[in-house]
């Protein structure tokens, strides 16, 4: 059930109306939402509704016995409870590959074996409510959140349907305090959440599906048969596509749970703005890299060890980031391409000093260049088809799949990175005070604009498979 | 009527002069609207002393009686104002008022975009629901269409449409390579 859906709609609806009819009670108000997360998840596949119960004990458990011991080192239960997380992970996520790339190595050795190989299917969502776990198990060892105070709340921590599949990967922190009383509903809140969801259902169904299915899904398919315009338009466009159907279903997801009352951090913040990698990557799902920063670099020493050992520990972050994002070399080869950068751009700083080496404008052109780079090897299926398109790059030939309406959606695309930084909030302050019918109208129309124009059928958002 | 300042009467400024004409032209000045110069007003008064404080310790201003609209009393007596809202009913009101907007944008979409479920019922496989959604959608998309309400999805699917097919100078037709059009 995607978010972008009549089914999705009218579940929706259902969930709205009788989450608020049950807020006088808070607990049965939760346990319905819960079973909604349920119910939600299960359109997938029902039979993952039990990894998510199994999860959910899991870390409740772990982190229930390390409260328990206040003073005491429960720096193994810590271990223990993120092993086993990341053992579920590794399994669904990383056995096939790892037994393909561990069959190939030992048959470079002459030690060619029938390894066992499983048709493992991919539990949807598994990393974000995987590294949700782990955050909550080492946030409680930190101290930084109580643990929860029932199971009930751990598996809605987990499960809740807004951020189950995509993100953004809230953190306990964030949502155990909310769940423990009764949610309030404001005018802003609403209004923000109904502008998040049209915004969000134009940029996936409109902008991303339009370019997906008319630009880039061709040309990345067949890239030898396409001239260099049609192949640097089709990787603008994937710019622009990723953008708009990641951050579309984050905006969807923090415009629904803010509906039910619930809020949740930003995920995006206009990243093709930025001057440097490292800015690139605290504009670009954030709730990811933050979780990096916080759960991997940190722990691997972060910077506290000296120049050198940042450098080794955030190449080491981003290409763990890479690999979490897909089983794949194309993916640790994307990894370890912003790694590089960033180890280059700190390398900079350390020779010259917070000295302005480039403008804004070549920061900001050079930054989007380079994370376009990346994005040809994070959708190509394989080595050979990025450098298919990189060759590509260099064959001067007619323009045939680019139109104009598709231009217009990459600069338009491009363009939203340029309106001001809070346009959503600011409008939603401004119609908070709108009569209902009014704004009612005027979403049901900004609704009809996106439904008169979308394609036929949604494909599933990219993230999806993460 | 003469003026304070015509010390004259209106008979002239000297003996020999003739008197001037009062009536019917103005000769006189108007009153004036400013208060007389210092040097001409009458020495102040010692004020009264204030009578005795009539204040009322328990008396609150809003109780003091008012002149009120007799229609507008009716009314407050008929529907007395409601008390102000402490925190939850507020709560409440921004619900109440969150709900309203839900559905006014969902009946207008059930009336102007009433093709939705009808896209919707024949993509999925064969079933019971489906195929009553289907026929029920049927039936209310041709009669909402008499009254021309699916006018403003088909403009806009219509000049969607035009903008796909546009090419740059030179192009050749397009590349038709996924189902973009829905089928309304």
């Amino acid at each position: 059930m995607l978010f972008p859906t009549l089914a999705f709609g009218v579940f929706f609806l259902f969930v709205y109306f009788t989450a608020w009819s049950l807020d006088r009670e808070n607990g049965r108000r939760k346990v319905f939402l819960l079973l909604a997360s349920w119910f939600f998840y299960a359109q997938w596949d029902w039979r993952f509704v039990g990894l998510l119960i199994l999860s959910a004990v899991l870390n409740w458990g772990v982190a229930a016995l390390i409260a328990g011991r206040p003073g005491r080192r429960n720096g193994w239960l810590v271990g223990l409870g993120v092993a086993a997380n990341l053992l579920i992970l590794g399994f669904f996520k990383y056995y096939g590959f790892f037994v393909e790339q561990a069959g190939e190595l030992l048959a470079r050795f002459g030690w060619e074996r029938d390894l066992p190989l499983l048709q493992v299917i991919l539990p949807v969502g598994i990393s974000f409510f995987t590294f949700q776990g782990i955050s909550y198990l080492v946030d409680v060892h930190r101290g930084k959140t109580p643990p929860a105070k029932s199971l009930l709340d751990v598996m809605l921590l987990m499960s809740f349907f807004p951020h189950l599949v995509a993100g953004p990967i809230v953190r306990a922190s964030d949502l155990l305090p909310q769940f423990e009383r009764a949610p309030r509903l404001t005018r802003v809140m609403a209004t923000h959440g109904l502008l998040l969801i049209v915004w969000g259902l134009f940029k996936k169904t409109v902008v991303a599906s339009e370019l997906s299915v008319n630009l880039v899904d061709p040309v990345f398919f067949d890239p030898s048969a396409h001239s260099a315009f049609d192949i640097a338009a089709a990787v603008y466009g994937y710019a622009v596509q990723i953008y708009c159907d990641f951050s579309a279903y984050s905006d969807m997801a923090i415009g629904l749970a803010a509906l039910l009352g619930y809020s949740f951090p930003r995920n995006f913040d206009q990243p093709y703005r930025a001057a440097s990698m490292q800015q690139f990557w605290r504009r670009w799902h954030i709730s990811l890299s933050s979780w990096l920063r916080d759960y991997l670099y940190v722990p691997l020493g972060g910077g506290r060890k000296g120049l050198f050992a940042s450098c080794i520990n955030v190449f080491i972050t981003m290409v763990l980031g890479g690999l979490w994002h897909g089983a794949a070399l194309t993916f640790l080869a994307w990894g370890a391409l912003h790694g590089g950068v960033q180890v280059i751009e700190r390398l900079g700083r350390a020779a010259f000093g917070d000295r302005k080496v480039l403008p804004t404008v070549v920061g900001v052109l050079v930054t989007f260049h380079i994370v376009c780079l990346g994005w040809i090897l994070f959708r190509a299926e394989s080595f050979e088809l990025a450098l298919a398109m990189l060759e590509g790059l260099g064959r001067i030939g007619p323009v045939e799949v680019l139109t104009p309406l598709l231009l217009t959606l990459i600069v338009g695309g491009l363009a939203m990175h340029w309106l001001p930084p809070r346009a959503v909030e600011g409008m939603a302050e401004r119609l908070q005070a709108a009569p209902s019918v009014s704004l009612g109208l005027l979403i049901g129309a900004a609704v009809l604009l996106v439904e008169a124009v979308r394609p036929e059928g949604v494909a599933p958002f990219i993230y999806f498979q993460f | 009527m003469t003026d304070d300042r015509d010390k004259t009467g209106g008979q002239g400024e000297g003996p020999g002069e003739p008197p001037a004409p009062l009536e019917p032209f103005p000769t006189h000045l108007p009153e004036s609207p400013f208060p007389p110069l210092y040097e001409s007003l009458p020495p102040p008064q010692e004020a009264p002393p204030d009578p005795p404080s009539d204040w009322i310790e328990s008396a609150d201003a809003h109780d003091l009686p008012t002149r009120e609209n007799t229609l507008v009393a009716l009314g407050r007596f008929a529907f007395p104002p409601a008390p102000p809202l402490d925190d939850e009913g507020v709560a409440a009101r921004d619900r109440r008022w969150t709900s309203r907007t839900i559905v006014t944008a969902t009946v207008f979409l059930i009336v102007f975009n009433a093709v939705s479920p009808l896209n919707w019922a024949r993509q999925q496989p064969p079933g019971w629901l489906p195929q009553t959604v289907e026929r029920l959608s049927e039936v209310w998309t041709e009669q909402l269409a008499v009254f021309g309400v699916d006018m403003p999805r088909r403009g806009l699917r219509e000049s969607w449409d035009a903008a796909r097919e546009a090419r740059f100078i030179g192009q050749g037709p397009a590349q038709r390579t996924g189902s973009t059009s829905p089928s309304d």
